[in-house]
This record gives structure tokens, sequence and C-alpha cells, in this order.
């Protein structure tokens, strides 16, 4: 695998911090984000970070057959999410679950983890991966 | 009025991973004596997944620590991070965190190293250029992805886990530091070469010439700086290398084993390094009540230790929770397998 390390870079911040879209127009958030407005087409949009919202999980699929690079990390687990309070469609790896502990509507939340990396020496690729959200005892 | 009183720590927080593997099945692949697990005190070890590192860990660490201190992460002056288990050898870790939780650009930022004391290092430095009006805050993170040779005896406790501590003026604090002192000397008791994997460790030098020596000897020059004698304090934490050194050190110097029992974490995750002996002031926070006075003393290989007297304000018990507790990771557990633990940790060489 090669990580592309200008692309890698320029999307650094929106990795780490999960930004997306709001629309003043129509309220609605897109993700990935987007100068214009996924849902109404308006150019009227405001960046915002997702990374300290809660999601809950709606449907994913379990990978047993993953790309190069990502053996170890098999079976790789991805869903999609949906934040909280802005109501962001969020597809993103999920991490520290098991496959039969996943469950339709459980509470996740937004972590950084190691994505990818270029073999032992070259670059590692940082970004936000979701796991059961940690409760309290 | 010392330097040190005119900082204090704001926010705190801890992360350790989910993945557990007992002593036990350690003790059983290399043919270790099976009551050793027993001897050191310790039950299992945390384990990061295959997806974690130093920085991760850190990461987490640090988000819990700002949501407690509640501040705007821009007026962060210095992030500082204390590892010895760099994801990169060349290219700082600090920014990687301090980019991820929107801190930077105008922000110090560095990886220090000192074994496992770098960390504390950079938290007694912290104290000198928040006194000095320097930055306004600092986030100090120790955080480690402990390497040991397979079947060597640190294998036993290698462990894996963070801790972060923001510190800032004593106003805003929910404690604040009363003195700090270090005691340093060369000592040859662990150390890693540039390109080896693994640490390696003067076996007869670990406990009295290096953890012994240098904790006594940071504990009684914060002794005597301030007076202040074992029943002034309501808790004693100390680098936490296995389950028994700091309950040793702790009668050698006259605190109870009591005042030391609720900081020690070590026997449920094993030795984290950098964050080893942080967790357990971490744990500390988590519980302490306004009033109560901490002693802090980490220990790192090579050799040093610093001592911290620490005092808990009125400010504690609103940030007590708004992240989550040590108390929640240490019950968030899964035991793995040796198998397991050998490919999340990269004992296991493929080819690509």
């Amino acid at each position: 695998m090669r990580i592309i390390i200008p692309p890698s870079w320029r999307n650094r911040i929106n990795r780490y911090q999960l930004i997306a879209t709001k629309c003043r127009d129509c309220g609605r958030t897109s993700y990935p984000p987007s100068d214009i407005c996924r849902y109404c087409g308006s150019r009227n949009i405001e960046k915002i970070p997702l990374i300290n919202e809660k999601a809950r999980l709606i449907t994913w699929t379990i990978i047993y057959n993953a790309m190069d690079g990502f053996e170890e990390r098999k079976p790789v687990i991805l869903g999609i999410l949906e934040t909280i309070e802005s109501h962001a469609r969020i597809m993103a790896p999920l991490t520290d679950v098991l496959p039969e502990e996943l469950q339709s509507g459980m509470l996740m939340e937004p972590v950084l983890r190691r994505i990818m990396e270029d073999g032992e020496a070259g670059l590692i690729h940082y970004g936000i991966a979701y796991r059961p959200l940690i409760k309290p005892q | 009025m010392l330097p040190e009183e005119k900082t204090g720590i704001i926010g705190w927080g801890s992360y350790i991973p989910r993945w557990r593997l007992s002593l036990k099945e350690i003790a059983e692949v290399w043919g270790f004596n099976p009551e050793q697990p027993e001897e050191l005190n310790v039950v299992e070890k945390s384990v990061a997944g295959r997806d974690e590192d130093a920085v991760t860990m850190g990461w987490e660490a640090a988000r819990n620590a700002l949501q407690r201190a509640g501040i705007n992460p821009k007026e962060i002056g210095a992030v500082w991070f204390g590892t010895e288990s760099k994801p990169y050898a060349v290219k700082p870790s600090a920014t990687i965190i301090a980019e991820a939780l929107g801190i930077t650009p105008k922000t110090m930022a560095t990886d220090w190293e000192f074994a496992c004391r770098a960390a504390s290092e950079a938290l007694r430095t912290s104290i000198g250029v928040v006194a000095s009006g320097l930055v306004k805050y600092v986030l100090v993170i120790g955080s480690d992805t402990a390497q040991a040779n397979p079947g060597d005896v640190l294998e036993f406790t290698a462990s894996s886990a963070a801790t972060a501590l923001i510190v800032g003026p004593r106003e805003e604090a929910a404690a604040y530091f009363e003195a700090s002192a270090t005691f340093v000397t060369d000592t040859p008791d662990f150390w890693r070469r540039a390109h080896s994997r693994y640490p390696l460790h003067g076996e007869a030098f670990t406990g009295e010439p290096a953890y012994f020596k240098h904790i006594v000897g940071a504990v009684k020059l914060l002794f005597e700086k301030t007076g202040l004698k074992p029943e002034d304090f309501d808790y004693a934490v100390f680098h936490q290398p296995n389950g028994t050194f700091p309950l040793r050190v702790a009668r050698m110097l006259g605190f109870p084993k009591e005042k030391v029992l609720p900081g020690l974490v070590t026997p449920y995750i094993g030795n984290s390094y950098n964050s080893s002996a942080l967790i357990g002031l971490s744990k500390i926070l988590d519980q302490a009540k306004p009033g109560q006075r901490i002693l802090l003393a980490p220990f790192g290989s090579g050799a040093g230790s610093d001592a911290y007297s620490i005092v808990v304000t009125d400010k504690v018990l609103e940030r007590q929770d708004k992240a989550p507790k040590v108390e929640d990771y240490l019950k968030r557990k899964t035991l793995i397998s040796y198998a397991k633990y050998a490919k999340f940790r990269g004992l296991i060489n493929r080819i690509e």
C-alpha cells in the first residue's frame, strides 16, 4: 500500500476532527463536508466538527477478505452511523467491538485511531473510528 | 511563595485499552514459575489494539482532560508528550495530538524522553513555564505501549495506557502544586539502544540502586524543602512497575499501605510506563475531596524521580464526572489470548 502524502495531509483536520458542513438555510448537516448543501443546494454553509458528538449505529458490514494493508485488522468492520445532535450520516470503521456485540441503535463515539500505514517505514495515517460508548460505572 | 504554588492541575484524564492479557498465560507460554504473577502482585496487563499506539491513547486521555478543564484548546501554549513508544522515531507525536485537538498552530509541541519519567519531567517544567507567565496552559501527556522482549520477565508487566494533565493558573485548578523536587543520577538499570526493538535491563540494578534510591531521594528532598511528613498526606502515588515496589517504597518512607492502595492500578493493568504513576494520580483525583494532600512520585530508568506535593481544591468536585474515570476504563475489559496479544503488538513477523 502507498499513502499519497498530499491528500492525506490536506485532509488531516477534516479527518482528525470529523469536519462536516451545516447548511444555514435548511439546517441539515452534510458529511463528508461539501461547499454546497447536499439537501437543498444552498451555498450558505458553515463547517462544524462532529468529533464531540455521539452517534447511533444504523448498520454495518463485516469484511473478512480485506484489501492489501488491512490483513492484520481482519475482520474489518465498517459501520454507518447517525450523529445524535446534527443527524449527520457517517461511514466509518468500528473498533474495540466484537462482531457478536454489534446491535442496531447502539451508542458509539468517535476516537482517533491508526487507519492505515505504509509498512514499517512509511507514513501512518490517523483518522476516526467509532467504538462503543465508555459507560460510567 | 514557591513558584509551584502559582500553578495547578486544571483538568486530568486517562485512557486504558479494552484488551487484557492474563499474566498466568504469559507464564505458561514461556515456562515461568506459575507463582511469578503473584510475586509481582499483577493479575492482568492492558494491551493496545491493532489500531492503537501512544498517539491515539494520548489523544483520548487528553480529550478527557480537556473535557474536565472546560477551556478553549487554543489557549494551550505547550503540548508535551512523554513516551518511550513513539510511533515515529523522528516526527513528533505531540504535533499530531495538538492538531487533532485543535490546539495548533500557536503552541509549543514536543516529545520528551526519560524512560518512564519523561512526562514527569515535562510536568515539572510545565510548572515553571506557567508560573513565569510564558504560557497560560500546558498539556502534559504520558502515554506508552510499553515494549518487552517476548519471554523476558519485563513482558509480564509492560502494558499500555495514557494519562493527560492540563497545568494552568492555581485560581482555576482542581488541585494545586505546593512544592516539587527532582533527584537524578546516571544509573544502568534499563535501556533501549537506537535500533533495538526491545529494552534490556541490568537485573540487579532495577530495585535498590534505581527505583528505591531515586524515589526515596526525591521524596526526602521534598520533605526537607517543605517540612511535610508522611502523616500530612492523604494519598501517596509512586511509579508502579509492579504491584509490590510501590508498597515497599511507601513502607521505607513511612506511608501506610492504606494511603497507597487507592492509587495503585498496576495489579489490574500492569506497568504503563509514562502513565504508570500519573494514572494513579488520575484515579485519586477522580475521587478526591477538597483539602486532601497527595504525594506524587514518578520514576524513570536511567534514572530519576520527581516528588510533588499536590493539594486538592473545591473545584475538583464539579469536574470529576465530566469525563470517563479510570475506574470506568478498568471495568471495560476483555481477556485475549497470547496469540492475539502477539498480533496486536506486532510480535509476529509477516512479509508484506
